[in-house]
């Protein structure tokens, strides 16, 4: 805190005189709820934008078929109910008949089948594409009614048409090409207006089917900096922000006024090992490695504790219990024998590759895990990259080791068959390939019965950490800071915002 | 020389300060530390100075002073350098470019404006993006962002010196080119020069900063004193000696650099040296 | 004006320079606009879909063919389409700029006004306590990277005050003056403040330099007033090596000050800039990056026809 009483006089004067010169500055609408973030949306087409930044605002904005609620359990939103036939060939959604674009026109089937063909169409560039290949047709037999016919049994698919990716736009907009310029959906905001890296103004839509929203008008302002936006929040600034360094969050607590929402995320923080280069290619290299990581030490330094030591599978209904998983308890001796079984006595030299900022954990993590994997004599040197940089070098699978911050999916097939199965499209970001593990990801794709997907997964589960091709560290928490006058917000696992639609202004 | 810089009054503080450093930078870079840089003290993770830790530690529990004093050793490193080399062939550019003009100003100076004009984080981004980042890097891309900068202000006095009568007198006695650029030209620019250098290292150290800020400088965990000083920012609140030490650090070794520059300009000035003392 | 003359002849040159530089150099760092937009999500995208939106980036041409594309667009004036904004790029900076060029003048007249004046006191007081106490001060000021400076101001204001200036928006001085104000002035500060603590030093080590001239000492032997040879004299001449220091930071200041933007949130030109790079926006880097280097000659310009007015001897020499 500032002492006053080593101001003197004369800055005093000089700091009221600044003080009375910005205390001008933003006479706030009694319904307009202001926000901040750091990083804003890159783009306005919910089917091809993947980067979170982007997701969270267009998930105001429009709506996809069903929504995961804060217990990651599939509810309704255009779709007022849904169901697989016997033989788990087709998925059959009755749309909510009051479902209507911002715009007052009624969402029909019409508009859900013009949607999955655009977003299935390999000239739309959708990389979410991937997650609905076992559609075969689409039928609709009337307005309200939709039927997509599969190729082969999906169950993880209905999760999947739980994002904005998925989301139902206006057949009007696809056909005139307008999607992406112009944000027209049935969600609970309109965008009144967009300056890109600047600010964004949103408005209630009128013709939301879920009902009258909390506030009238949302102004999200682009703070880049974490520490200006919890200034701005000290200040009366702004009402509710998105934070992502959990040095500047754990800070909210502190202040009187604020308030801080923290949840378990459902992304996960790895040190991705390149199981093709070098040593690692031996498993017992890999297994040292993870006997010698303490995972809760770097979550603990790198995170100051912020999040939860997690196994590969970060959704709870389908999770085994971390301390269960192979060399949770880090076992020193252990590693070192493993090191000297696999002729690596003496250790050896990697790089590992990180993201400046990205997450913002990230630096510290690697120094972290440098540190911890000196002890068996691995000489790691760190680079930190640009992200897109990074983001190349990952794509190609060109590194040793890369400290990763992967995002989750409510369904663990559709999580990470993209790396573990045979045919899987980052199967060379992986680098890695296992029977087990393919056969494991196939069978929960048709399966069921959740009891027996829950024990196919405990397989995969257990199996990956045992050869482990990456070393999976902890999931970070979501936070969202609020002032006090803020009430009603719901956060989830998934970090979307579509709580704000029900919160009020004191 | 050494003994006029000590009969200086400012020359005596910022030569003082310049040595403190030099021995500080040379025992860290010899492993006398008062604790391993390197080393991370889990339990002690953000402890605040004392007894144990004379500047406290970081987030990871690695001691402060100790990563001050290899750091001290880092960034004057980049800085030196990379002055070194902006300021030399800076000079070089800018002196040949005013005593010869037509197209050799022309080439020189228009590709000085290429560069200048580049927004100095593209540069160095770019510079990174080819090289990949670290210490050669940093010093790289801070003598390219500083190198045009030495030739404008090396050139603009000396085409003003060119014109002046003692270089006309030079010329009609039959000096050579090579005698009056290096006697006459340059020796009447080491006054602005000194002044210039000077204010590059301050320069240089605090882009060595910038650059960290954006992760493009030093690699952790070794230690600069702009990295730390970057990463001390979130935790201004919650560990302030992280800011205050490096802080403090970069604006002292500034002090002396700056303090040493105004006793070299005095020393080194033929107009002033009998003025004062 | 020969001077000006020659040196509009020279403009495109640099600029056609300054043009395949930053179109080529861009262009080398990994990752594109697909990766920008998609992170590593990327990786889903199956050839066709990869081949779909390189053509929709215009990034499905060889470098050379862009190249001559984007060249012949810009002779017709046409920067280009940013993909981020989805606007025509010269729209886009010209949205940007005034705040660049109102926070670049605010802060080279706060440093103008504290550093001259410091600056020349400070020479006259050589060696003396006054000239330490303005060296120290300079030097703090010169010391403290602007994101730490910008940081604490915030920090000290939020904190200690509970004030802030609006953050994240920008309102042009002809809407609303105060506001406008009351957004810049404390970035102006906080440039203003190293830039002013550079100029005191230049200007310092200039008038020392000057009061050592013949005719400076040949003035006061004839009995001229103290002040009358400080400020008549000497420091027209003094003032060329800040004229040379404050048209290059000037300069700089025009293509945006990133870290001090970033800090305040303010959408000036340096952010835009640094948000196209990471974004790989390449029409928006190349036409900013032009319209920079464009501001940046001109200021230079005049810089130089400040030499000839301010100092008589290359007028004479008429170089």
């Amino acid at each position: 805190m500032v002492k006053q009483r080593g101001l003197n006089p004369l800055s005093g004067v000089a700091v009221a005189a600044l003080v009375g010169c910005l205390g001008l500055a933003g006479t706030a609408n009694a319904a307009a709820l202001h926000m901040a973030w750091s990083q804003d949306a890159t783009g306005l087409d919910p089917q091809k934008q993947t980067a979170f930044s982007s997701i969270r605002l267009l998930e105001l904005i429009y709506e996809p078929l069903v929504r995961l609620d804060d217990k990651l359990a599939v509810v309704p939103a255009v779709a007022k109910s849904w169901d697989f036939a016997p033989d788990g060939l087709s998925l059959t959604f009755h749309l909510d008949p009051k479902a209507a674009f911002s715009d007052g026109t009624l969402v029909t089937s019409a508009d859900v089948k013009a949607s999955f063909v655009r977003l299935l169409d390999e000239k739309t560039g959708a990389a979410a594409r991937s997650n609905y290949l076992s559609i075969a047709s689409i039928e609709t037999p009337d307005a309200q009614t939709v039927t997509f016919k599969l190729s082969q049994p999906d169950v993880p698919i209905l999760a999947a048409m739980a994002g904005v990716n998925a989301a139902i736009l206006p057949a009007s907009a696809i056909a005139d090409g307008s999607v992406g310029t112009k944000a027209l959906g049935s969600g609970p905001f309109e965008l009144k207006s967009w300056d890109p890296n600047a600010k964004e103004v949103l408005v209630a839509n009128p013709n939301w089917a879920g009902g009258k929203v909390g506030v009238d008008e949302i102004d999200i302002s682009v703070l880049p900096d974490e520490t200006a936006i919890l200034a701005a929040l000290r200040a009366g600034q702004i009402d509710m922000a998105l934070l992502n360094d959990p040095l500047v969050a754990t800070l909210v607590p502190g202040v009187a006024g604020l308030k801080l929402d923290r949840t378990p995320s459902i992304s996960y923080n790895v040190l991705q090992l390149n199981p093709s280069r070098g040593a690692m290619q031996d498993v017992k290299v890999r297994q040292a490695m993870s006997c010698a990581i303490d995972r809760k030490a770097v979550l603990d330094t790198a995170a100051l504790g912020e999040g939860q030591v997690t196994g590969p599978i970060t959704v709870p209904a389908y999770a085994t219990d971390p301390s269960t998983l192979f060399c949770y308890k880090p076992d020193l001796a252990m590693a070192k024998k493993l090191m000297a079984e696999a002729g690596f006595a003496n250790g050896f030299s990697a790089t590992v590759i990180a993201a400046t900022g990205e997450p913002a954990t990230a630096a510290a993590e690697a120094q972290v895990l440098q540190s911890q994997l000196a002890q068996i004599g691995i000489k790691l040197d760190i680079k930190m990259m640009e992200l897109n940089v990074y983001v190349d070098a990952w794509l190609k699978g060109d590194f040793d080791m890369a400290v990763a911050l992967n995002g989750g999916r409510p369904d663990p097939y559709t999580m990470y068959n993209r790396y573990w199965t045979k045919t899987g499209n980052l199967q060379k970001v992986a680098n890695y390939v296992d029977d087990t593990l393919d056969t494991d990801m196939n069978s929960a794709r048709v399966e069921t019965d959740p009891a027996k997907r829950k024990a196919i997964f405990a397989d995969f589960e257990k199996h990956i950490t045992e050869v482990s091709p990456w070393i999976w560290l902890f999931t970070p928490y979501t936070y969202v800071a609020e002032r006090s006058n803020v009430a009603g917000f719901v956060p989830t696992p998934t970090g979307t915002l579509f709580g704000l639609s029900a919160v009020t202004l004191k | 020389m050494i003994r006029a810089i000590f009969h200086h009054p400012s020359g005596r503080i910022g030569g003082g300060i310049v040595l403190v450093y030099l021995v500080l930078a040379g025992l860290g870079a010899l492993g006398l530390t008062p604790h391993d840089p390197l080393m991370q003290y889990r339990l002690d993770r953000l402890h605040p100075p004392g007894a144990a830790y004379w500047l406290g530690t970081d987030l990871f529990g690695r001691d402060i002073a100790s990563r001050l004093m290899v750091g001290i050793g880092q960034s004057f490193f980049v800085a030196f350098l990379s002055v070194a080399a902006a300021a030399s062939v800076g000079t070089v550019l800018g002196l040949t470019a005013a005593w010869v003009g037509r197209l050799w100003d022309g080439v020189v100076m228009r590709s000085m404006d290429v560069l200048l004009a580049f927004p100095a984080i593209l540069l160095a981004l770019l510079i990174v993006a080819i090289m990949g980042p670290g210490t050669w890097t940093s010093v790289l891309a801070i003598a390219f962002v500083y190198m045009p900068i030495f030739t404008r202000v090396v050139r603009g006095p000396a085409l003003s010196l060119k014109t002046r009568e003692f270089v006309d007198a030079a010329r009609t006695f039959g000096s050579s080119t090579r005698y009056i650029l290096t006697r006459h030209l340059l020796l009447n620019i080491v006054a602005p020069l000194t002044v210039q250098v000077t204010l590059a290292l301050a320069w240089a150290l605090l882009t060595e900063a910038g650059l960290s800020f954006l992760g493009l400088g030093t690699q952790p965990p070794a230690p600069s004193l702009g990295l730390m000083l970057s990463d001390s920012r979130n935790l201004m609140e919650t560990a302030p000696w992280l800011m205050i030490a490096p802080g403090v650090t970069i604006m002292i070794g500034i002090l002396g650099f700056n303090l040493l520059g105004d006793a070299l300009r005095d020393i080194l000035d033929p107009k002033t040296r009998g003025g004062r003392a | 004006m020969n001077l000006l003359t020659r040196r509009l002849a020279t403009f495109p040159l640099v600029l056609i320079g300054v043009s395949s530089l930053v179109f080529f150099a861009i262009r080398l760092v990994p990752g594109d606009a697909i990766t920008a937009m998609l992170g590593t999500e990327a990786g889903l995208l199956t050839d066709a879909q990869r081949a779909a939106l390189q053509a929709y980036f215009g990034l499905d041409k060889p470098w050379i063919v862009q190249y001559g594309h984007w060249f012949w667009g810009l002779l017709r004036g046409d920067m280009g389409i940013s993909v981020t904004y989805g606007k025509p790029v010269l729209t886009v900076i010209l949205q940007r700029f005034p705040l660049t060029l109102e926070l670049a003048l605010l802060s080279m007249v706060i440093a103008l006004l504290i550093g001259v004046p410091a600056g020349v006191f400070a020479a006259t007081r050589n060696e003396r306590a006054a000239d330490l106490a303005v060296r120290i001060g300079a030097m703090i000021g010169q010391s403290t990277p602007s994101f730490v400076f910008g940081l604490l101001i915030i920090y000290v204001l939020s904190a200690g005050f509970g004030v802030l200036p609006v953050m994240g928006t920008f309102t042009p001085i002809w809407q609303d003056p105060l506001a406008n104000l009351g957004q810049l002035i404390l970035p102006a500060i906080t440039l203003g403040a190293a830039f002013a603590a550079s100029v005191t030093r230049i200007a310092r080590s200039a008038m020392l330099d000057v009061l050592g001239e013949d005719y400076v000492r040949t003035a006061r032997s004839r009995g001229a007033p103290a002040r009358t040879v400080i400020w008549r004299h000497a420091l027209p001449n003094a003032l060329i090596p800040v004229v040379t220091l404050s048209g290059i930071e000037f300069g700089y200041l025009l293509g945006g000050a990133v870290i001090v933007e970033q800090i305040f949130a303010l959408p000036g030109l340096g952010r835009m800039v640094l948000d196209a790079i990471l974004q790989r926006d390449y029409a928006l880097v190349q036409g900013a990056v032009l319209f920079v280097a464009f501001n940046f000659m001109i200021v230079n310009l005049l810089v130089d026809l400040a030499y000839f007015w301010l100092d008589p001897r290359i007028r004479a020499g008429g170089q």
